[in-house]
Formats: structure tokens, C-alpha cells, sequence
């Protein structure tokens, strides 16, 4: 399989910051894979993510999704991609299915198709039967479900999920990892941030360890972790970067 | 298209969902108008409908004096006495009372001054038949019209033209009288009475009075218009706090990753904000039309064009919204956007003659005041409600207004793409 992303070169520098979010990064994600940019707050994954889904512009260096160039040709882009962002980015005061409708018809997806797919993975997520109830009065879990859903209504060649399973419970992740993997079998690429190594560990099938904006490795999580000799990611990490994840 | 709907039904329910937001955008404002139309009625009545006094003394007691006396009454431009607390009204005494000052115009109608006309049209219509040959003229006395000198000359000319109008028309009635018993009295078969036609010439007057090249509206009038643009100026709070509120819980963003070009966001939000400026408007001036007059005040004259009403209603909505998105755009916080969209349109308001009108303002206010957005709406609709105005007379109202909301809203944009 071909690369279905590609970043050269990525420098991105915030107004007012020294230190740029990312410095020079460069990879390829194979179509199908479960990618995962791993590292500690602040390494730069949601910044790439986002000049990634044209939330942001680089300052150097370009990237192409599915052959087109995110400097030239994002509305090319976006139709071919779904967006789980870290935060909710739902509206609180409508319901379950408000909230999807209006995404699906940003989608363009036509309202004959759009309920039953609706439907479809309300159930899929366990959400049938509080589909009606307003998200403000979700748990942290099923607004993480809905999030993950809006991503999911057009079923996008791309997945971005970053960090999708922060701040919930066990139940809700294993929901959310579970359906994952099956979307993923099903043809969807998957472009994972995270800073739980040990959930991507098992989750992702290739991964890149970023600290500073830099890639510092990588490669599939038991070939890096074989190479290296140690027990985990995090150990890994430790090896590499000489620091915590957690610092 | 389906995007765009997307979009908007997506304001809409956001709109319905906020009761409190749509409390007070649209009872605040009706309550405001029909609480401050009320209370500043009489103040407004002391403005524009002064009355000037006026002493009548009428010893002519006949036709006459009796129509002079009912047409002044009849006027509301004056108050009338026909006598003094302190001393008995003579001619002398009434001339005295203009000049100290404690009446602004007085009337003396002579004693027999409708008997006086009435022989003298019959000493001219027998003299026209060639039956009289009296040559002796009838001495006819002057209506004496007493003026202090600082009434308005528009007050002067309108009471002795009302009192020329009222000799001319007795004088008239005579002369038909006269003629008809003397053409009776020469042919054999005799004729009717013949009568004065009431008013060949209707005159319909409408709107306000001229007041020395100025028109003032009425308590409503001026409410409904300030209080109208106050409250579609009122949605910035409402708009703002939406606007910053998509942005904090990553809604926002998360459209920008979809295929939701920015300008489609705006134009449907601006669409919602839209229909709901322009049901505060409807609402106002039904309010204005219908249930003002129960409370005993004016009933708003909506004038007679609609076009007009339609591009202003457009034109003041539609710069409210770009304040809206600007203020939205820019503050960092809705408590920031709240605050500083209420105080600034209640500057704007208070510069823009909501509260006080433009028109009694000092002159350096009224100055000042042309820079506020509110006070060419207020101005915009004066243009209709107080002068009737068509589409034409609105348009640089209109102008203005537009040009304020494309720059906000270019503004908006610029600030937000530089973020």
C-alpha cells in the first residue's frame, strides 16, 4: 500500500514563542494503519495534527493527504477526512442527534442516508437510548462516544483522534478502542496523538515518539521496543529523550 | 445548499434553546418601549404641542363671534379664556393683559359686528337690484387682534387667516341670502334658499404640524424608533456570547475541519441573527400600532412606504449583526463580550438620542451624536414615521449603516485570521 500521508520538512513557530512546536518534522503514514504521534504535552502531535486538517498553516515544509498539499488544496482535503479533536467540540444544548445532524449536513451527506447512519452508530456506540437527551447531561464517556461519531458520519479515508480517550472511564474506552479497531479493519486509516504509551502500545500498529517538534523514533511499537531493549514505550521514550513522559 | 441549511438550522435551535437570550431580546425592548413611551409622553406633549394662551372677548354674541370662539377652541393650538379672575374683560383690559405678557395673542370681536355685515350686504345686493337708495355707507368696525411680540409669526398668520376664512365664508352665506329673497321677490316662479357648498376642496392633513422648518415626532413616534434600534442593537450580547461560546467548547474549530467554507458560517448565522432583528421589529411596531393606543397614547403611524420600512429594517439588522460578530470575534471571553457590547450600546444609545432625542440635545451633542450607528437608525426611522418619507429619503440612513456592518465584519474577519 501506497502512502496516504505524507509530511516533509513541517516547522511551525507560535506568535510570541522562542521554541518552535514543530521543528522539521517529516513522515509517511501507509494506507491503513493505525499512526500514532506519541510524546508529552507539548511535543507538537496537535499542532501537526492541525496543520494536518488545515486548522493551522506551516511556516516551512508541506504535507499531502491522499496526493493533495495542505498549503494548496485543503478543500480538496477536508471532505476525505474525519476530526475527533481532544475536546468535546459539540453544542451542549442540543441533543445527540442535533448535534450529528448538523455535522452530517456540513457533510453533505443527504438526510435519506444521513438518519439511518445516525442510527446506525448511535447503536453501534451504545447511545440509542439517550440519543434525545441534551449533551450538557452526558457523562464524560458518551460525550467522548458523540464526539467520535461526528468524525465518523461520512466515513472518511482518514481518521485524526486526538487524544480520544482522555478523561474517561474504562468502559467508554474499550467501547471506543473496539469500534476503532473494526472501523480501522474496515479500510479507514487512523492517525492516533496520545500520551498513554501503554494504550497505544496495543492500539497502534506504527508509531512516532515526538519530543520538542522533533521525531525521535519511529517505526512499529515491537520492532522500537525490541531494538531498543526495553519492556515499553515509555521506557523507550526515557532511553531517547532522557525524561519522563510525564515532566 | 444542504451545508448552509446545516448551518442554520444549527443557529436557530441554538437561538430557541437559550430562553433567557431570547427574554431579552425581545420583552426587554417591549416592555422598554411601551414603559418609556408612557412616561415621557407628557414631556414630549410639552415639546411639540405648546399651546399658545389666548384671550377672546366676543361681544359681538352672533355668528361670528360664536365661530371664531368654536374654531380657536376647536384648533388645539391655543388655550382660551373669555374672562379675567380679577377685573371685568373689556377691550381695554384684554389689550393690557397681551402686553403685560400674560397671554400670548388676544381676540376682540366688536359688538354687532355680524348685524353690521349683514346690513351691509343687503345695502350691496339692493343696490345691485337697484332697490335701495340709501347712499349713506355702513360703518363697519375692525376685529382687533392684540400679538405679543415673541408669539411665533406662524401662530399670527394662522389665527388671522382662520378669522378671514370665517368673515368670508358669513359674508358669503349673506350675500346667497339676499340674492335669493330678491331674486324671489323679481321672478314669477320663486327659487330655493340658495346654500353654500361645504368645502368644494378637501384638505387632508396628516403627520406633524410645521414647526419653523422642523418636524418633531411624537412620544411613540420617537420611541418606537430609538427603542426599535436599541433593541436590535441589544442582540450583540446575544450573538457574541454565541459566537465565543462555539469557539471555547471547539464546535468552531471542528467546523473548520469539515468542508464549511468561513464565509458560509457567517452567512447563516447572520441569516438567524437576521429573522430574529427583524421579528423584534415587527413585534415594536405592532406594538406601536395597536397596543400603545390602549394606554391612552398615540397609535404609531407607520407612513407609506413599505420599501422604505423594509431597507431600513434591513439596513439597522444587519449593522447590528456586524457589531455582533465583530465584538463576538475580538473579545477573549463572553463575560469581556458581554460587558463591553452592553456598555457600548448603551453609549451608542445614549449619544444616538434613545433615551434623550437628538433634537433637544446641545448643539455639541447633536454633533456627536452623528457618529453613533443607533442615531442613523433613530434618524432612518423619523424619516418614515414622522415625515412620511419614501425609499429615496432613507438611503443615506441606509448607507451608513450598511457601511458600518461591512466594517465589522470585514474587521472580524481580518482579526481572526490574524489569531
Amino acid at each position: 500500500m501506497g502512502h496516504i500521508i505524507e509530511i516533509k520538512d513541517l516547522h511551525k513557530t507560535y506568535k510570541g514563542n522562542v521554541n518552535p512546536s514543530v521543528d522539521g518534522l517529516s513522515l509517511c503514514v501507509e494506507e491503513g494503519d493505525v499512526f500514532g504521534l506519541l510524546g508529552p504535552n507539548g511535543a507538537g502531535k496537535t499542532t501537526t495534527i492541525g496543520i494536518l486538517c488545515g486548522l493551522r498553516t506551516p511556516d516551512r515544509g508541506d504535507a499531502s493527504i491522499c496526493g493533495y498539499s495542505v498549503k494548496e488544496a485543503m478543500k480538496k482535503i477536508k471532505p476525505l477526512i474525519g476530526v475527533v479533536p481532544q475536546d468535546f467540540a459539540l453544542y451542549p444544548m442540543l441533543t445527540a442527534v442535533e448535534n450529528l445532524r448538523i455535522f452530517g449536513g456540513i457533510y453533505n451527506i443527504p438526510r435519506k442516508q444521513l438518519m439511518p447512519k445516525i442510527d446506525s452508530l448511535l447503536d453501534t456506540f451504545g447511545l440509542s437510548s439517550s440519543r434525545n437527551r441534551a449533551i450538557e447531561k452526558y457523562s464524560g464517556g458518551m460525550k467522548r462516544r458523540v464526539n467520535l461519531i461526528a468524525g465518523l458520519l461520512h466515513n472518511p479515508r482518514i481518521l485524526f483522534l486526538d487524544e480520544p480517550t482522555v478523561g474517561i472511564d474504562v468502559q467508554s474506552r474499550h467501547v471506543i478502542l473496539e469500534n476503532l479497531k473494526r472501523i480501522n479493519k474496515e479500510g479507514t486509516t487512523m492517525v492516533y496523538t496520545s500520551h498513554l504509551l501503554e494504550e497505544a502500545e496495543h492500539f497502534c500498529s506504527s508509531i512516532a515518539l515526538v519530543d520538542d517538534g522533533r521525531i525521535v523514533c519511529e517505526g512499529t511499537p515491537k520492532a522500537l521496543v525490541a531494538e531498543a531493549g526495553t519492556k515499553s514505550l515509555e521506557e523507550l521514550f526515557l532511553l531517547k529523550t532522557g525524561k519522563k513522559l510525564r515532566d | 445548499m444542504r451545508r448552509f441549511w446545516a448551518l442554520l438550522y444549527k443557529d436557530i435551535l441554538l437561538l430557541i434553546r437559550d430562553l433567557a437570550g431570547l427574554a431579552m431580546m425581545f420583552l426587554m425592548p417591549l416592555a422598554l418601549v411601551v414603559l418609556m413611551t408612557y412616561l415621557q409622553d407628557s414631556t414630549f406633549n410639552s415639546i411639540t404641542e405648546h399651546k399658545i394662551s389666548l384671550l377672546l372677548l366676543d361681544e359681538d354674541r352672533d355668528s361670528l363671534g360664536i365661530s371664531i370662539g368654536q374654531s380657536v377652541e376647536a384648533s388645539h393650538i391655543f388655550s382660551v379664556d373669555t374672562m379675567l379672575k380679577e377685573e371685568p374683560l373689556t377691550a381695554l383690559s384684554l389689550e393690557r393683559e397681551v402686553a403685560k405678557g400674560h397671554y400670548q395673542i388676544g381676540i376682540f370681536i366688536p359688538r354687532n359686528t355680524t348685524e353690521k355685515i349683514r346690513l351691509g350686504i343687503r345695502k350691496s345686493v339692493l343696490g345691485t337690484f337697484g332697490s335701495d337708495t340709501d347712499t349713506v355707507p355702513i360703518r363697519m368696525d375692525s376685529i382687533s387682534i392684540f400679538v405679543d411680540p415673541t408669539t411665533k409669526n406662524s401662530f399670527k398668520a394662522t389665527i388671522i387667516s382662520s378669522i378671514r376664512e370665517y368673515a368670508a365664508r358669513l359674508q358669503a352665506d349673506f350675500v346667497l341670502r339676499e340674492v335669493s329673497v330678491e331674486v324671489n321677490r323679481i321672478v314669477p316662479v320663486p327659487i330655493g334658499k340658495i346654500e353654500m357648498p361645504k368645502e368644494l376642496v378637501g384638505i387632508k392633513e396628516r403627520y406633524a404640524r410645521l414647526d419653523e422648518g422642523r418636524l418633531m415626532p411624537n412620544s411613540v413616534q420617537h420611541n418606537v424608533s430609538a427603542w426599535s434600534m436599541f433593541a436590535v442593537f441589544f442582540i450583540v450580547i446575544s450573538l457574541s456570547g454565541n459566537i465565543i461560546k462555539e469557539r471555547d467548547d471547539g464546535s468552531f474549530t471542528r467546523l473548520m475541519t469539515m468542508p464549511c467554507p468561513y464565509w458560509l458560517y457567517l452567512q447563516a448565522k447572520m441569516v438567524a441573527y437576521l429573522m430574529v432583528c427583524l421579528s423584534q421589529l415587527f413585534l415594536m411596531f405592532l406594538m406601536g400600532v395597536y397596543v400603545l393606543p390602549l394606554l391612552g397614547l398615540p397609535a404609531l403611524e407607520m407612513g407609506h412606504s413599505v420599501a422604505a420600512l423594509v431597507l431600513m429594517s434591513f439596513s439597522a439588522s444587519l449593522a447590528a449583526i456586524g457589531y455582533g460578530i465583530a465584538i463576538g470575534k475580538m473579545a477573549t471571553s463572553n463575560q469581556q463580550a458581554a460587558v463591553f457590547g452592553s456598555i457600548s450600546v448603551v453609549i451608542m444609545a445614549a449619544v444616538g438620542g434613545v433615551w434623550i432625542p437628538v433634537f433637544v440635545m446641545p448643539e455639541i451633542m447633536q454633533t456627536i451624536s452623528r457618529v453613533s450607528p443607533l442615531n442613523w437608525g433613530v434618524s432612518g426611522f423619523y424619516d418614515i414615521f414622522v415625515r412620511d418619507g419614501d425609499w429615496h429619503s432613507v438611503l443615506p440612513e441606509c448607507a451608513a449603516l450598511l457601511s458600518f456592518a461591512v466594517l465589522c465584519v470585514t474587521t472580524a474577519i481580518v482579526y481572526d485570521r490574524r489569531r
